[in-house]
């Protein structure tokens, strides 16, 4: 299980490219029935494919961390938008624990996000997670 | 649709609500999408057999949902500046969400307004809490 000696421990994904036809597909997915409102944007939570995903993942496989999937829960997430991603965009994630506490039989990592686009030096996303883990070792 | 202009905005105002119904399609269609296939989202007999009441809805499916409910009422998704929540209760397979939300406070000088946001499941449950956007108000256009 996670442990303070983890905090501190940085994930990066460099080179994600926000591709138009799978934020499509996310956008269609959210919208259901009611139908896409704005075809060929950005969803803002498309953050959850080119930001969380490809930088969780790591941490997920790292056995130095040792997550238990099986009880893991998504806790809390913020996400700021300073300008806006476009289809096409190449994009760099990164994610660091920032914290790493046991309460009430569960384990809480604090994750600290942040994906800049090299092209303009833009910040496109920057959040917070809380991901949960429910269950010792 | 129009985007909020700063002069007409004010504390208090509300955000047209959205009701949506999330069922099993489109919770497979998001695990495609978002490339997570946990089997709490999935498979509705492995949700029950850890104690869920069906398969439930990912909760950045919920998230994007209330993005998209606040992006039609700003005119724009990206007039969306931030967005944060806790994920409360599950959203599950066949239930419905309904997203309202409520202008706290106004920057004018910033162009930038914050609103509490809520959704409610069918269940009468809270799916998330703590929400909280900021939205981005431009004159309209």
């Amino acid at each position: 299980m996670p442990d303070q000696s983890n905090v501190g421990k940085r994930y990066s994904a460099p080179g994600q490219v926000v591709d138009a036809e799978r934020s499509a597909k996310l956008a269609a997915a959210i919208a259901g029935r009611d139908g896409v409102a704005e075809p060929g944007v950005v969803p803002p939570t498309f953050a959850a494919v080119y930001t969380l995903a490809p930088t969780l993942a790591q941490m997920f496989g790292d056995p130095e961390v040792g997550v238990n999937l099986a009880g893991l829960i998504h806790g809390e997430q913020s996400f700021e938008w300073p300008v806006p991603v476009r289809p096409g965009d190449v994009v760099d994630s990164t994610a660091e624990i920032v914290s790493v506490e046991d309460k009430r039989g569960m384990t809480f990592v604090g994750l600290k996000v942040e994906t800049v686009r090299p092209s303009d030096g833009a910040v496109v996303c920057r959040g917070r997670s809380l991901m949960i883990i429910r269950g010792g070792s | 649709m129009s985007v909020p202009a700063v002069s007409s905005l004010r504390v208090g105002d509300e955000v047209t609500p959205l009701t949506r119904t999330v069922n099993q399609d489109q919770i497979n269609a998001y695990a495609e999408a978002s490339g997570d296939f946990n089997p709490i989202h999935v498979d509705a007999d492995f949700a029950r057999s850890v104690g869920l009441p069906g398969a439930i809805a990912h909760g950045l499916l919920s998230l994007g949902i209330v993005a998209d409910a606040l992006s039609r009422w700003a005119g724009s998704s990206e007039a969306l500046r931030s967005l944060e929540c806790r994920f409360s209760k599950p959203l599950v397979a066949g239930d419905s969400i309904t997203v309202t939300g409520r202008v706290v406070d106004v920057n004018e000088q910033e162009g930038i307004a914050t609103l509490q946001v809520e959704a409610m499941s069918s269940r009468g449950e809270h799916v998330l809490t703590n929400g909280r956007a900021t939205v981005r108000l431009t004159q309209k256009r």
